[in-house]
């Protein structure tokens, strides 16, 4: 189903949302039984097999170029994003939804917020190099960062620490939002971070707004305008093993035949946007099975590039490592937690000591459930293993996202 | 009717009878055996409710079995009349009621604890003292393991007259406390909160259960107890552990005397 706010933010589909009103994909009950025994297995064999699985590719059916990649599944502009946010935002408090001089904007890890924020063209606040100052040095850094109006804070996950000593800086912020203290601007916040936040402090309340979930057909408009881009040419996308069209977005009067692809999309990615774009870009192929062409071929539009999509179980998504202990569950929650941490950082909010913490990050980045931004010397959890590592922190106890 | 029919009864029982009841009792003591060895060691491979749903089928399992047994023995052995069955029966439960009487209490008390569930497979629980882990619930017994890795039978004849503490009861929730006794010439409002920020940032702890610093003074000082969940029940140990550390070092860094008991000859 789409709405006003589909055509007007194609890059925005659903718009935004009080968090309170934020659900997941709407699935069957057959396919959450079989989800939850599909889960059960996957715990006993990675407790059989030695290692966890990194992605594979379960075809041999030929990836698209680099170039055609970039083409039919290019990332998603923090620009456009940004200027949807801020129109939203708008209507938001011309509806009378949200008078609160600071928005807060909390949505899951790989949802382009933070890049969209940076890109809104305010005063960005960053965090300061030492998270773990004292309550006094605090204040006088949050009066020095907060004097002026019309600032963004682009991930409020940067500004603390799980440790004793690292919770001053976001304790003290937060103290100034309640009391509308902190000037105007715009938060953004991770959904992990902003669970341990308002179970910290049960009495925040500050209206914070998500991205609508992304349901098949709004993942389908989505898909289906990432790949226009300025062109307006839609890519027709079909199944690799059926030929059943997953894009162009199903128009009034079309007869073709589509997939449930992009349902099972929203449904495996919980319909977060930036896990959706990864699967999805590592399901594009070049070639389909034989015979898949021949199915519909007559309703193929002549003109407009073409590319091929591989079912969803031909595609095996990266599976935590097998561990007696509680290294990777700890490592896996803290970069969650943090939307990224140091290895330094890392040994201060879990415990662990260095060297387990080395060996525990090689077993997982060669599982593709982390990786190292060199730059920063952060690692963060992939988007492809996110499903993998949310599921297993729920497994095991972890306080997860609402998302 | 001295013998209240059971000769009567037993009388038509052939020997091919005897050797088909044995057979049978035989599969299903081996069913219940591979049930008893296969099902917790799938569990243990599981985390979470999974698990706990998994125990707690054991001993239903083999209760299920045990009925269907008794169920297909006798009419093999015995013609099922009603005057049969009353013989069987009868005589079963004087045997049982004279020779075995704390063995029936137990095995009776034993299909009360699956119809009432005062503990489960996974639950935490303290009986007379010894506290640990339901590892399984037998027809007779429950056996425990401590956090010293000692097994304990408990046999279910205790129910009728002995309390029960029951930790987690069936689910994987499991409140832990860390006691500290400090020395009173402290600010208490700022470690109550510099203790819940342990809590807090402690890794195993379960941020969204509740989280509690209850402080009180007596005699031996100021009691701090530090109330939390750990993320399963398994890692009590360690969270305790890790929670009272942390805690120490919030004392040591706040100047505040930790004191023990009795007191240290000053």
């Amino acid at each position: 189903m789409t709405t006003d706010t589909d055509q007007d933010h194609p890059c925005l589909p659903g718009g935004l949302i009080p968090l309170d009103q934020w659900k997941s994909p709407e699935t069957s009950v057959h396919k959450t039984v079989r989800a939850g025994f599909q889960d059960i297995l996957e715990q006993l064999r990675s407790s059989i097999t030695p290692e966890g699985r990194a992605f594979e590719k379960l075809d041999n059916l030929p990836a698209l170029s680099a170039a055609k990649l970039k083409k039919f599944a290019p990332e998603p502009s923090a620009e456009e994003l940004a200027n949807a946010l801020n129109q939203q935002l708008e209507v938001f408090r011309q509806d009378g939804h949200h008078n609160r001089p600071v928005n807060f904007l909390v949505a899951p890890p790989f949802s382009g917020v933070p890049q969209a924020l940076v890109a809104m063209k305010r005063r960005v606040i960053m965090p300061p190099d030492n998270l773990l100052m004292s309550e006094q040095e605090v204040s006088g850094w949050w009066d020095e960062q907060l004097a002026g109006d019309d600032w963004v804070l682009p991930e409020l996950a940067d500004f603390w620490l799980r440790h004793r000593s690292g919770l001053s800086l976001l304790k003290e912020f937060f103290a100034r939002v309640a009391l509308d203290n902190a000037g105007e601007g715009v938060v953004g916040c991770s959904s992990w971070c902003w669970q341990f936040w308002i179970q910290y402090l049960p009495e925040l309340h500050t209206g914070p707004v998500t991205l609508t979930c992304l349901t098949g057909d709004r993942l389908t408009q989505w898909l289906d305008y990432l790949a226009s881009g300025k062109s307006g040419r839609h890519l027709t996308a079909r199944m690799t093993h059926d030929g059943l069209y997953v894009l162009p977005a199903r128009s009034k009067d079309s007869k073709d035949k589509y997939s449930s692809f992009a349902q099972d999309l929203a449904n495996v990615a919980r319909g977060n946007r930036g896990v959706a774009h990864a699967i999805w870009q590592r399901a594009l192929r070049a070639k389909p099975e034989e015979d898949a062409e021949q199915e519909g071929a007559e309703d193929t539009p002549a003109n407009g590039p073409k590319c091929w999509v591989a079912p969803l179980d031909q595609l095996s998504l990266p599976s935590v490592p097998h561990s007696s202990g509680r290294q990777c569950g700890h490592i896996l929650h803290a970069l969650l937690l943090h939307n990224g941490v140091s290895r330094a950082q890392l040994e201060l909010v879990t415990g662990i000591p260095g060297q387990e913490i080395s060996l525990t990050l090689a077993r997982l980045t060669r599982a593709e459930l982390i990786n190292q931004d060199a730059q920063i010397s952060r690692y963060q959890v992939t988007p492809l293993g996110y499903p993998a590592a949310r599921k297993y922190l729920q497994a095991r106890g972890y306080p997860v996202d609402g998302f | 009717m001295g013998d209240f029919g059971l000769k009567d009864a037993l009388s038509s029982i052939t020997s091919t009878a005897i050797l088909e009841a044995i057979a049978v009792v035989v599969a299903a003591s081996l069913l219940i055996l591979v049930i008893q060895k296969l099902v917790p060691a799938v569990a243990s491979k599981l985390s979470g409710k999974p698990r706990l749903y998994l125990l707690a089928l054991v001993p239903l399992l083999r209760l299920l079995i045990i009925i269907l047994t008794i169920v297909m023995v006798v009419p093999i052995l015995v013609e099922p009349s009603f005057e049969n069955m009353l013989a069987i029966f009868g005589a079963l439960g004087l045997a049982l009621g004279f020779a075995f009487k704390d063995y029936a209490n137990s095995l009776i008390a034993g299909i009360v604890t699956l119809y009432e569930m005062p503990y489960r497979p996974g639950d935490w629980i303290e009986v007379n003292g010894y506290y640990g882990e339901v590892r399984s619930i037998g027809t007779r017994a429950a056996e425990i393991v401590t956090l010293d890795d000692t097994v304990i039978v408990i046999p279910h004849g205790l129910l009728w007259d002995t309390l029960l503490a029951n930790g987690n009861d069936g689910t994987d929730n499991l409140m832990c406390v860390a006691e500290l006794y400090l020395d009173p010439n402290h600010d208490v409002a700022r470690l109550r909160s510099l203790f819940r920020d342990v809590i807090y940032t402690c890794p195993l702890t379960r941020t969204y259960q509740p989280v509690i610093v209850a402080v009180s003074a007596n005699d031996r000082g100021m009691e701090y107890r530090l109330k939390a969940y750990p993320l399963e029940p398994k890692d009590q140990i360690r969270f305790i552990s890790d929670l009272t550390a942390r805690a120490t070092e919030v004392c040591r860094e706040e100047g505040v005397r930790i004191l023990s008991w009795p007191p240290l000859p000053s």
